[in-house]
């Protein structure tokens, strides 16, 4: 390619991409840094105007335990979520990968609990949970499982973990269909070859898919912890934060700050500080994984 | 496969099945039971009862055919906007050799990487100033750029697949660049679209934050938000309730059954490349 070729070839590639970059520029990333500004004011009302006060909100937010509360809180969201909806999404992805009547059907309306706004989540789960009337509750009664109604989100111990719940059942199949195409890009000669040698379906899975199958669900892993970790709608709209906070989540926090506190330079600090710790966490996990290989 | 095998398998597809099926199921038949049926003691798996009434209150006694058609409207134009910039940015992205197109795409990527929540402050006083707040274009632009990212990422696995040489012919007829792109290697790339159509319309159709900070006016709400005033305004009327959740999962329903196929196809070949 000549030199005058590539240039003509440069100006239209940024004709092309520009008005992309430019929503990207003006609604993700100028907010972005306009949070890192608040961050060394004093704002206090979304709007109004506020001294410089350098890192005063940092010092404030780093000494506040309602802070570490709520971080050590994302923190075993994020852990929870990982574990239950890896394992649902595994196993979904192992039987959506074999042949079965039906299969292509299943394969299409498994994002079902994806595709619906989370508003109708809550609400479908709230009924199904409810303690007067419901679904869950009569059948675990009449059936004689529990002796009286459980209160899904009475405890606080039973709020985070139905949450925890709700959450993996909306987010699962969307995982599950990212590991199926991590299995279907493992050649079906191989499996062949091992059936020809007389391995059983465990030993080919143990032997086989997990391993090829592990960068795949390590790069999941980043992508599902960025994700759980933002999660604040169905958190929101079901428990509030509570019940006595146990379900306040830095999500949650920076919105109560923000729009509940009014103090708008103090969300926008933990929000900074969010961003910095999943930002370092990204970083990190995707190193790791390039370096091991897996980054493909 | 041996019949143990066979039985594990069984057992999983029922699992799953019920898992994502049966809360639809009760939720969808729910909607047409009378009330007493709904808040029977022994819920029943066939309704015994048929009833339009909780559709009839929603209508008449809420403002959700308002948000429903709202909803319709910002999904739909934040699904053109996403398609109209995602498109050439991809193809600017993965068929063109420019310098930095490695760093400014993985820059692109980063938007993942942090809470949406910590742009809503900033973003909505922004807005303020130039006088989008409680208009329903600041959510289509809101709702694309959260969109773009993914949709861009998802066609460059559609445009990998073009080989050079069919691009390349069709240039040498003539064709600059544009024509070449809408009239030879768009129509390559329709189930890309369609996967893309389907992540942005989903994800406009779902969100909730951005719509409950930056619309005031009911009149302006979407399904969402003003779903979730109608859920604290009907506590317990369950059957209403139902009904809304019905109606608001029927759009995407509908959508998914005419291109769901290439949404899948789309997020698996993307992951693949």
């Amino acid at each position: 390619m000549t030199g005058a070729a590539s240039g003509r070839q440069g100006r239209l590639a940024a004709l092309l991409a520009a008005p992309a970059l430019l929503l990207l520029g003006a609604v993700l990333a100028w907010p972005l840094l306009s949070a890192v500004l608040l961050s060394l004011q004093d704002v206090r009302i979304v709007g109004s105007q506020g001294a410089f006060v350098g890192s005063a909100n940092y010092e404030k937010v780093l000494a506040d335990p309602a802070f570490w509360r709520a971080a050590r809180l994302s923190l075993g969201w994020v852990l929870a979520n990982a574990v239950l909806q890896t394992a649902l999404a595994l196993a979904a992805a192992l039987i959506l990968h074999q042949g079965f009547p039906g299969v292509r059907v299943a394969r299409t309306w498994i994002v079902l609990t994806w595709i619906v706004p989370t508003v109708v989540v809550v609400m479908i789960w709230r009924w199904l949970l409810s303690t007067s009337g419901g679904m869950i509750n009569p059948l675990l009664v009449s059936t004689g499982l529990a002796e009286r109604p459980v209160g899904f989100f009475a405890t606080p111990e039973a709020a985070f973990m139905s949450l925890v719940f709700i959450n993996s059942w909306r987010w699962f199949p969307f995982i599950a269909l990212m590991i199926l195409a991590g299995l279907t890009r493992i050649p079906a000669d191989l499996h062949e070859a091992a059936r020809v040698d007389g391995a059983g379906p465990w030993q080919r899975f143990a032997r086989i898919t997990w391993p090829l199958l592990a960068p795949t669900l390590a790069v999941l892993l980043v992508i599902g912890t960025l994700l759980s970790f933002n999660v604040f709608d169905i958190i929101w709209l079901l428990t509030g934060g509570g019940p006595a906070g146990s379900t306040r989540t830095l999500p949650v926090l920076i919105y109560e700050t923000a729009f509940r506190g009014y103090r708008v330079s103090e969300a926008a600090t933990i929000a900074v500080l969010s961003t910095l710790v999943l930002m370092a966490f990204a970083v990190l996990a995707t190193r790791s994984l390039a370096l091991s290989g897996a980054d493909r | 496969m041996t019949a143990a095998w066979r039985l594990l398998l069984g057992a999983g597809i029922v699992f799953f099945v019920l898992l994502i099926g049966l809360p639809f199921w009760w939720v969808v038949t729910g909607s047409f039971k009378v009330p007493q049926e709904i808040i029977a003691r022994t819920p029943t798996f066939i309704p015994r009862s048929f009833t339009l009434q909780h559709y009839d209150l929603l209508l008449s006694a809420s403002a959700y055919g308002t948000y429903l058609l709202n909803s319709l409207l910002v999904a739909a134009a934040s699904t053109l906007l996403t398609l109209l910039l995602a498109v050439p940015a991809a193809y600017a992205f993965f068929r063109i050799e420019f310098r930095g197109r490695a760093t400014l795409y993985r820059l692109i990527l980063l938007a993942y990487a942090f809470p949406s929540i910590v742009v809503l402050v900033p973003l909505f006083a922004t807005f303020a100033r130039l006088g989008l707040v409680d208009t329903r274009l600041a959510l289509v632009l809101v709702n694309t750029a959260f969109a773009l990212p993914f949709a861009i990422w998802m066609l460059r696995a559609f445009f990998a697949q073009i080989p050079p040489e069919i691009e390349e012919a069709a240039r040498l007829d003539g064709g600059p660049p544009l024509v070449v792109l809408w009239r030879i290697l768009l129509p390559l790339i329709a189930p890309g679209l369609g996967a893309v159509a389907i992540f942005a319309f989903v994800s406009a159709w779902t969100e909730y934050v951005f719509a409950s900070v930056l619309i005031l006016t009911d009149a302006l709400r979407t399904l969402p938000v003003g779903f979730a005033g109608i859920i604290g305004q009907y506590q317990v009327n369950w059957g209403l309730l139902l009904a809304g959740a019905t109606l608001a999962i029927l759009p995407v329903v509908a959508l998914f059954a005419l291109i769901g196929r290439w949404f899948v196809t789309g997020l698996t070949e993307g992951a693949v490349k």
